[in-house]
């Protein structure tokens, strides 16, 4: 996904990153959603998992 | 002649501008510091409860409550944020979740500044034009670790972890969250429509988690031991006194970075005024007022706890009582008022906790009195000692209904529901699932000999060997 510029130099410049994202995948999308978004679910389908998997590993204690 | 004119504007222009960002930086680094005492809060909390565990469950205590803080705030960034912002119109002035008079509302405003992903992502990390949402929002997620960590502490000794985990979540990223809309924002529909006033979130913090963990008490029942089959009940003390009441004082440390959080500074974009601090209302507040109210509310509190009890438990708990009866208005109220209002609250603490206890209600830690009942009684003291005062700042509609009785019992009983409700049902899912309730037999073996692959007290303290792995 990479960062969106190569230099901040232009961009301090033109008093442009005084509002805008400044981070890895910042306006990007892959497959008509936006990077963060991706991540955004990556993200919650891990705490799903973990809790899932958690809570198997809880009741086999209780057994 | 001209010259000069024009080289002083220039030189007062990046006067302006530096003053401007030295304003700025400011603004962030208060709100960013009250992050870390509130973390305090979260240190507090963790040696109460463990204080008040028994040897045999300790870190199982300490366990589940690092997860409720973890798990809340994570799920804080992820939609409880956009709860906030989204729902303070709905559904009494919008049943749309439309914009209000503020413009700072609605389901359209929080989808453009609120979520993890999209175009609103770029307020959700980091951005050198945003020195604000980054502080609010670590402001608010440590909020809403407060309502979990409060809950915890009522259900020790008996609750699965993930059970809980998953009754943490409903409250801290959206019961309260609603409670906070709806009453905690200048658009919210209790604030325009009823006046409802609640600075220090007495309320909408204290009794939306204590009422919420009542209800989840009544779904997982006492711990084994707690009450004889004539329904008296049985004292189950904590294995660690000492570590409770310095939990306690650090909780209180943490409460002034809580309270100072609630003031919006001036001088910045989103602020109510160029000239002087604000509440979340727009009505005036500084930070003397705050010094003034909240060291006379802790110590009107423990003073009022000792009337009836001289257990150094109670008497801490009365210390928070105190501030909790009084954050309400601890922007409007006089010193000598939070004396009165403080050492009444620290007075009917216990008898309200016995009480509860007597319903056959096994609250580990006096939490539902002590955040709920309290809590309550300060929202609606406010409305006796302050009616009549405005209920916005400055820039409110004309209309703008002002403080009275009748709205903080209003905002009383929605706060009770917001927490009650979620908190009953939420738990009588869980346990339908059969994640509620730890077994019997596992309680009284101990929780920590279970499922926690360490010991608390290895060499000094006797310890149930762990057959965890």
């Amino acid at each position: 996904m990479g960062y969106f510029i190569e230099s901040f130099t232009e961009l301090h410049a033109d008093g442009a990153w005084m509002d805008m994202g400044m981070y890895i995948g910042s306006g990007a999308s892959f497959l008509g959603m936006s990077v963060t978004g991706w991540m955004s679910l990556v993200a919650s389908v891990m705490l799903v998992a973990i809790l899932v998997k958690g809570n198997i590993d809880e009741q086999d204690h209780y057994k | 002649m001209e010259d000069q004119i024009l080289a002083l504007t220039a030189e007062l222009a990046v006067v302006k501008s530096a003053a401007q960002v030295t304003n700025s930086m400011f603004a962030e680094a208060y709100y960013y510091l009250t992050i870390p005492l509130m973390v305090i809060i979260h240190a507090g909390f963790l040696l109460y409860e463990m204080g008040q565990t028994r040897v045999k469950n300790v870190l199982s205590s300490g366990i589940k409550n690092l997860l409720a803080f973890a798990f809340t705030i994570i799920t804080f960034y992820l939609f409880g944020w956009w709860f906030y912002w989204a729902l303070p119109t709905f559904p009494v002035t919008s049943l749309t979740a439309g914009m209000g008079y503020m413009e700072t509302s609605g389901l359209a405003y929080a989808s453009a500044i609120a979520l993890p992903w999209g175009e609103s992502a770029q307020y959700m990390g980091p951005n050198m034009g945003d020195h604000a949402s980054g502080v609010f929002w670590g402001a608010f997620a440590l909020f809403a670790a407060t309502t979990a960590s409060i809950a915890s502490g009522a259900l020790i000794e008996r609750i699965q972890t993930v059970g809980f985990v998953i009754c943490a979540i409903v409250l801290g990223s959206f019961a309260w969250v609603v409670a906070a809309a709806w009453g905690w924002h200048a658009d919210g529909w209790l604030v325009t429509e009823f006046g409802f006033h609640d600075f220090g979130a007495a309320g909408l913090v204290h009794a939306v988690a204590g009422f919420f963990a009542l209800g989840i008490l009544l779904n997982l029942g006492p711990r084994v031991g707690k009450f004889n089959a004539d329904g008296s009940a049985n004292k189950i003390s904590g294995h660690n006194l000492p570590l409770t009441v310095t939990g306690l004082m650090l909780i209180i440390v943490g409460f002034f970075g809580f309270l100072m959080a609630c003031i919006i500074l001036p001088g910045e974009g989103w602020s109510w005024y160029a000239d002087g601090g604000a509440t979340i209302y727009g009505t005036p507040i500084t930070l003397s007022a705050l010094a003034f109210n909240v060291c006379l509310a802790a110590s009107g509190g423990i003073i009022g706890a000792w009337v009836f009890t001289r257990d150094p438990f109670w008497m801490m708990s009365g210390c928070l009582a105190g501030i909790i009866s009084v954050a309400s208005g601890l922007d409007v109220y006089f010193g000598s008022h939070v004396i009165i209002i403080s050492i009444v609250a620290g007075m009917i603490l216990k008898p309200c906790a016995d009480w509860v206890e007597g319903l056959g209600i096994d609250d580990a830690v006096g939490a539902v009195t002590v955040h709920g009942t309290i809590g309550l009684f300060g929202v609606v003291v406010l409305g006796v000692f302050g009616s009549g005062i405005p209920g916005l700042g400055a820039f409110a509609p004309e209309d703008t209904v002002a403080i009275s009785l009748y709205g903080q019992i209003v905002g009383a009983v929605v706060m009770f529901l917001l927490g009650f409700v979620p908190g009953y049902i939420v738990s009588w899912l869980v346990n339908k699932a059969g994640m509620l309730r730890i077994p019997d037999a596992v309680q009284i073996k101990g929780l920590d000999a279970v499922k926690v692959p360490a010991q608390a007290y290895p060499e000094s303290m006797v310890s149930a060997e762990s057959d965890s792995k």
